[in-house]
Formats: structure tokens, C-alpha cells, sequence
């Protein structure tokens, strides 16, 4: 069975040979190719290169059409600061909140910025992937991509100050994902990870998300399905436990859970729920624990969601660059290795 | 107060005191009668009504009431019950934002010349962590972002400081947060608490990190400083309470 299919059926909570397992894996793959984050972030046929050789390395199900977090942002005019051994960094947002968001122009992917470079990426790796390997396509969702365009205290300040002109911002920035998002897939993603952190509840209301945010992944994820995706992921780090089982009606297929997350609270709050999980290993032990600590902590969630199915084992948010790749390598074997109904 | 506000109200953005929606007289029909007590106080600065706790605290002033009083009787008692928040997990950053928001302009209103006023250009974590320190009467050397360990170093004997709090992000800071206590010892600020927090830092432990405590929340970080700095509160030692 190859990963696509293999994710496919988890997806939908059909039988398979063994368990997913999906390493998120972005600049890491730089760095296990003798790269620096700097020189994978500024060149889509170099960041495709380096995503093949690690998932030849590791022998995971998933590989990421993704650069970095600033390219929406860049592409909407903001100045981005690149560094060499770390991700580069929106130094100057590209909004103000007096703009007029609903007269900005969304960027087209083809030439604005570097979203060529991401599109690039998508088609390579698909081309050498075909459905053996899952492309995953990579955007960010509207609530975190305010707050790149304002930046984070400007957009919060925002959304309690002024709800109506918040909105016409979340409308702009989910413009924004959708276009890009939909270019992924036509350049050969088979699904988009829809990144939205600064939509936990950490940091923002549930009922924030509820109203405001919520509306806008919905129609989101169904112009990725119109579009061919195979699936829908939700990526919201942090403690997320309150808003997971709101995912499916969003349109959300895979949701990502992460570390602080209690996986059996998780399982029971989802029992009667068909989203597929992904997760939840803390990232930082890829760089500060051993590959028995990792497969110790990897047994125990592919224990737990033995029964139910529909789980990819997963760490609970990005691989750090500078995970120890015996950790990343120890993930992979715990779920290779693993048969299905052994609990 | 908008009918905009009332929308995020709706969305549980724990703000207004009074009710703003419906007939509310702060949609202006009638003068607004602003309560002029301590517990008012509170509840606009837990609210996070910037506008309204001003107006209290101006009627408190008027009224005779210390600026220290309302500070203690006050300030930090809404900062307490935003603690109290935090550690039944119902934090959001957005209402603390908001609470801060509102803490620091009636710190400003009470203290304009002696109020550590955030830097717009400081990062969020670093202005909320300044928010909650300063409303709990710490003073705080905000030393800004990506600063070198031998900066903190120099800024911590320079200001006399009794303690150093770091925020990391991302894993990568991991081996330069490690290095600040040995750097500390090097120059005899041995007695120097190393305080970590952040998304990336707190998912380490302090002996990993070789610092003296890890805080989920902003608010461990006053909660560890009461607990370990009130006994030796002396001058030359950086003891930092006013």
C-alpha cells in the first residue's frame, strides 16, 4: 500500500496496513541535506530536493510543499528579514489597520514573491512523488495571517476595538490562503495544511473562533475539496482540546493536535466524531530526548488510537531544524512497525 | 462605547462593565454614572475597559483616594483574579492583552513620569510579561528581542536586577537561555534568578534549561518572584520592590 492511499483510507477510517506516520518536517530536511534554513527558504527547487532526500532518509508517508511562514505576508508587501540558520521574519507588516482591506489586492501566486517558489516546490515534489508519497501543499489560515499583516498586538487590539473592519481583514487574509492554496493544488499538492496557530484559544476567544474565524476556514476547505484536495488538515498548535471537535464542520478532515493536548481526553471528547487525528509527540523532544524516549511516547498514542482508526502518528507541531535525526528516524519505526488491531 | 464593542462582547470577549448592549447608558442616551470604587475598579480592569477604568480612577483622584491605594486596592487586585484566570486555564491572550491594555493606562494616568511604558516595537509576550510585572509594582528593563547573553548580563548588573526573565519561540534559542546562568556566575550575579517561559521554553524543564524556574503563564512569573524574592529584598542585591 503506498502513503496516499495509505492516508487516504485513515482519513476515512478504513482499514490499512499500518498506522500513518507523518513527520512535520520542514527545514529540518535542509539541515539532514547539509543545508542551511536559510539557503531551503529561498530556492522551491532546492527546498524540493531537500524534502526528497529526507523522506528517502526517514521513509515517512508525507512530504511538505512548504518554505516558511512569511510568504503570504511578503507577497502582500511586507519586508521579510532572512537569516541563515533560522527562519526569516516579518520585520515589517505590510498593513496598517486604517487600510481599506476590502479593496487590497490579493497576490497572485504565479509571480508575487516568493509563492512561485512554493508552487515550484509542489509541482517537483509531485512529479517525483506521483501517489506514492502524499504532497502536502502548505498555506496559512486567516486569523494567523492577520496577524502577520498587522501584526499580532495591532490585530487582537483590532478585533476587540473594531469587529466590523477585524472581519473585512479576515476576509482579505482568507482571500489571500485561497488563491494560494488553490494554486498549490493545481501545481500538484494533493491536500493543503491549513496552518492557523493564532487561532488557538490561548490566544484568541472560542467564541472568536466560533463566529469570526470558523466562517471563514468553512468556505475555505471547500474550495480545496472542489479543487481535488484528498483531504482537509487543521493545524492549530497549542492547547486546542475546546475546538477540536468543531473541526469537521468546518470542513476539516485531519486535525492536528499538539503536545499539551491530552490525547485520551482528546479520544473520548471525539468518540462520535470521524476527524482523523494527527499528533501529538512534543517537538522539542526531536532535539533533547533519545529515540527510546521518542518510540516510548509513539507506542503509547498508537495504543490509544488503535481501535478507533483514524490517526497519522505525528509530532505535535514542527520537527525543530535541529532535531537529532536518530529521534525522526526512531517516529518513522515505531509506526512501521506497528500492526494494526495488536491492542 | 460602540455598538461594535457589544459584537465582541457577544463573541465572549470579557469586556464592559456596564452591560454596553441594549439600553445601556453607554450608548449615550443619558451621562454615564460612573461607580467610583475600588471593586469598580476591578471589574473595568478585568474587562479590560480602558476607557471606563480612566474614569473611575479619575473620580477615585478626585475623591480623595491615594494613587497608592489604588494601585494595591485596585490594580493588583485585578491582576490577582486575571492570575486566578490563568490557572484555571480560561486564558486567552486577547483578554489579558486588553486587560494590560487597560492597567497600564491607569498606571499612566496615576504615574506619568514613573510608568514603564511598553514599546510598541517589543514583542507581545515580552510587552504582556512588563504588563503583568509592573501592575505588580516589579520595576522592568525590557532589553528587546534577539539580544545577545552577554547584553542581559551587562543590563542585569547595570539595572541591579533580582531576576531575568527570557521568552524563546523557537527550539533554537535552547543553548543561549542554557548559557545565561553560567554567564551571570561569571560576573558574581550568582544571586540572579534566570526566570524562562514561552512556547518554545516551556515545554523544557528548568534543569534542562539550567534556569530557576519555567512559567506557563506570565503570571508564574510573579507568582515564583513572590514566593522566592520578598525575603531578601535588599538593595544590593537588586531586590526590585518599591
Amino acid at each position: 500500500m503506498d502513503s496516499v492511499e495509505r492516508i487516504g483510507r485513515t482519513i476515512h477510517f478504513q482499514p490499512c496496513d499500518r498506522p500513518p506516520v507523518v513527520a512535520q518536517v520542514f527545514a529540518h530536511a535542509a539541515v539532514v541535506c547539509g543545508r542551511t534554513v536559510g539557503e531551503y527558504v529561498s530556492s522551491g527547487s532546492r527546498a524540493a530536493a531537500c524534502q526528497l532526500e529526507a523522506r528517502d532518509r526517514y521513509g515517512y508517508d508525507a512530504v511538505f510543499a512548504a518554505l516558511d511562514c512569511t510568504l503570504e505576508a511578503e507577497a502582500v508587501g511586507g519586508e521579510v528579514l532572512f537569516r541563515r540558520d533560522l527562519y526569516p521574519a516579518v520585520v515589517r507588516p505590510p498593513c496598517s489597520p486604517e487600510d481599506d482591506f476590502s479593496r487590497l489586492a490579493i497576490p497572485d501566486p504565479a509571480s508575487a514573491g516568493r509563492l512561485p517558489m512554493a508552487l515550484e516546490m509542489a509541482g517537483i515534489l509531485r512529479r517525483a512523488c506521483g501517489d506514492e508519497t502524499l504532497v502536502v501543499g502548505f498555506v496559512q489560515g486567516p486569523m494567523t495571517l492577520a496577524a502577520q499583516f498587522l501584526g499580532l498586538e495591532k490585530a487582537l487590539y483590532l478585533a476587540a476595538d473594531d469587529p466590523d473592519r477585524f472581519l473585512r481583514l479576515l476576509d482579505y487574509a482568507a482571500a489571500v490562503g485561497r488563491s494560494f492554496g488553490l494554486a498549490q493544488l493545481a501545481a500538484g499538492a494533493h491536500l493543503v495544511l491549513v496552518f492557523e496557530p493564532a487561532a488557538c484559544p490561548e490566544v484568541v476567544p472560542a467564541g472568536l473562533f466560533r463566529e469570526m474565524i470558523g466562517p471563514r476556514l468553512a468556505p475555505l476547505f471547500a474550495a480545496f475539496t472542489q479543487a481535488g484536495a484528498i483531504g482537509n488538515w487543521l493545524h492549530i498548535a497549542g492547547q486546542t482540546a475546546s475546538i477540536l471537535p468543531r473541526y469537521p464542520a468546518l470542513g476539516a478532515t485531519i486535525g492536528n493536535f499538539d503536545y499539551c493536548v491530552d490525547a485520551e481526553a482528546v479520544l473520548a471528547s471525539l468518540v462520535d466524531s470521524r476527524l482523523c487525528l494527527d499528533g501529538n509527540v512534543k517537538s522539542l523532544s526531536f532535539v533533547t530526548d533519545t529515540p527510546d524516549q521518542i518510540a516510548q511516547d509513539a507506542g503509547k498514542l498508537l495504543r490509544l488510537f488503535d481501535r478507533r482508526g483514524g490517526f497519522i502518528l505525528s509530532s505535535g507541531c514542527e520537527i525543530p531544524p535541529e532535531s537529532q535525526e536518530a529521534n525522526v528516524a526512531a517516529l518513522v519505526q515505531a509506526a512501521r512497525a506497528w500492526k494494526l488491531g495488536r491492542s | 462605547m460602540s455598538g461594535r464593542t457589544c459584537a465582541a462582547r457577544d463573541l465572549h470577549i470579557n469586556r464592559g462593565v456596564p452591560p454596553p448592549c441594549g439600553n445601556s447608558p453607554a450608548h449615550g442616551e443619558r451621562k454615564v454614572k460612573i461607580p467610583a470604587d475600588l471593586d469598580s475598579l476591578v471589574q473595568a480592569l478585568i474587562a479590560g475597559e480602558r476607557e471606563q477604568s480612566l474614569a473611575i480612577v479619575a473620580r477615585l483622584v478626585s475623591g480623595g483616594t491615594r494613587s497608592f491605594d489604588i494601585v494595591t486596592g485596585g490594580v493588583e487586585k485585578a491582576m490577582a483574579a486575571l492570575d486566578r484566570k490563568c490557572t484555571a486555564e480560561q486564558f486567552n491572550l486577547l483578554e489579558i492583552m486588553l486587560a494590560g491594555r487597560a492597567v497600564m493606562a491607569v498606571i499612566r494616568e496615576l504615574f506619568p513620569e514613573d510608568a514603564a511604558l511598553p514599546d510598541p516595537r517589543a514583542s507581545v509576550v515580552v510587552a504582556v510579561l512588563k504588563v503583568v510585572l509592573t501592575s505588580s509594582r516589579f520595576r522592568v528593563v525590557d532589553c528587546g528581542r534577539d539580544v545577545p547573553v552577554a547584553a542581559i548580563v551587562a543590563a542585569a548588573a547595570e539595572s541591579r536586577a533580582a531576576a531575568v526573565c527570557v521568552s524563546g519561540l523557537i527550539s533554537s534559542v535552547v543553548p543561549q537561555v542554557q548559557a545565561l546562568k553560567p554567564a551571570l556566575l561569571r560576573v558574581g550575579l550568582e544571586h540572579v534568578r534566570v526566570l524562562a517561559g514561552g512556547a518554545a521554553l516551556k515545554q523544557c524543564t528548568a534543569g534542562t534549561l539550567n534556569v530557576d524556574h519555567v512559567g506557563q503563564t506570565a503570571f508564574d512569573a510573579v507568582s515564583y518572584l513572590d514566593s522566592c524574592l520578598d525575603p531578601c529584598l535588599d538593595p544590593t542585591t537588586g531586590g526590585l520592590r518599591g
